[in-house]
């Protein structure tokens, strides 16, 4: 499992585990699974999905980054909206 | 019982006092309770967002990146000055606008032009009144200031930074130490000074490099800086209040029994003289 936070300026949106993390990096999606090597990546603006674990989560996000380290993912954006 | 009836009419005013007083303080409580939430809950971001400068941030990077950039010469700088909308906080404003002084005072004597940014009615009427020009100024920022509040105040600043026009930019705002203790403070959040690098870092894969990243994230890590030190006043000013009306309160009742004991005695002092007059009389008749 990863452990995922999703971390605004206002609050922390998110934080738990997921199995699965598809994020909008800044030239196409993005995906993340278990035992993913240390990245630190660009966001650019469209939706955070979290998979199975997380109950299936989606956010909406522009800019900012994301970062992995030992199934450890955080991912750090200005303008974060939890999404219907 | 002229007298009685006086004091009766002020122990009711301090009582009065007393009562919207008390009301304040418990409501800048509560108010402060919520803003330091929010201090603490900016945290997380600040602290990710540093980190990660952190590890990308190298020497040879810095000179490529226009909001590194350490002006060899200071000609001219912006100073953010936040105050509170409201009053009735103790020296809580007086505190910051002395702090804005001494930076101004300081610059001054550097040959720097300095032009002003006023968050705050508190501060803006203080600047009208000494006739200091004022740049631009902000009022509508209330109890709850957001991510967005802090990119309008500072989007414009990192541009002209950028581009050469501005060589520093500080804040001056109220430290959130603890709900005691807020001592305002000075930050010079541009040029951006590199957090320190702690410990040896994982080797990342980056995307798309260390340079677009750090090209992304460094205006982020500087409205952060102005998120924070809004936040950080904010729960100031609600703690300062609380202090302030915790004084008044306090003052208040002390006041109050001392205006009760005079008025006592002068209900005593006139029951004893009455008493006095009737044995009086009666005495006069019998003799």
């Amino acid at each position: 499992m990863l452990k995922v936070s999703v971390i605004s300026p206002e609050a922390i949106l998110f934080e738990g585990e997921a199995d699965s993390v598809v994020a909008p990096a800044y030239d196409g999606e993005l995906g993340i699974l278990t035992g993913h090597a240390p990245l630190m990546a660009l966001l650019g603006n469209g939706e955070l999905r979290l998979g199975a674990g997380a109950s299936g989560r989606r956010f909406t996000v522009s800019g900012g980054f994301l970062q992995v380290f030992n199934n450890d993912v955080r991912v750090v954006t200005e303008k974060a909206t939890i999404a219907t | 019982m002229a007298k009685g009836r006086e004091l009766k009419g002020r122990i009711k005013t301090v009582e009065n006092t007393r009562k919207i007083t008390r009301t304040m303080e418990m409501v800048a409580t509560s108010k402060m309770k919520r803003a330091q939430d929010r201090v603490v809950a900016a945290r997380p971001f600040a602290n990710s967002l540093t980190e990660v400068i952190a590890n990308l941030y190298t020497p040879e990077l810095a000179e490529r990146f226009p909001l590194l950039r350490q002006p060899a010469t200071v000609n001219k700088a912006a100073v953010i000055v936040l105050t509170s909308n409201r009053g009735l906080a103790g020296a809580f404003n007086a505190n910051l606008l002395k702090e804005a002084r001494a930076l101004l005072a300081r610059l001054k004597g550097q040959n720097v032009e300095a032009e002003l940014h006023v968050i705050g009615k508190k501060g803006l009427g203080y600047f009208r009144y000494v006739g200091r020009a004022v740049a631009s100024s902000r009022v509508d920022i209330g109890d709850r200031p957001t991510a967005a509040n802090a990119a309008e105040i500072v989007d414009e600043l990192i541009t002209r930074f950028a581009s050469s026009e501005i060589d520093a930019v500080y804040v001056v705002y109220a430290k959130f130490q603890s709900a005691l203790s807020t001592p305002p403070s000075t930050q010079m959040i541009l040029p951006v000074t590199p957090p320190e690098r702690s410990g040896p870092q994982p080797d990342y894969i980056l995307l798309p490099s260390a340079e677009e990243i750090l090209t992304q994230l460094l205006p982020s890590y500087v409205r952060n800086s102005v998120y924070r030190a809004l936040v950080e006043t904010a729960a100031g000013e609600q703690g300062a209040r609380r202090t302030a009306m915790k004084n008044a309160t306090d003052n208040a009742g002390e006041m109050l029994n001392v205006l009760r004991r005079t008025f006592n005695r002068a209900r005593q002092a006139q029951i004893t003289q009455e008493i006095a007059e009737i044995v009086g009389g009666a005495a006069a008749l019998q003799g």
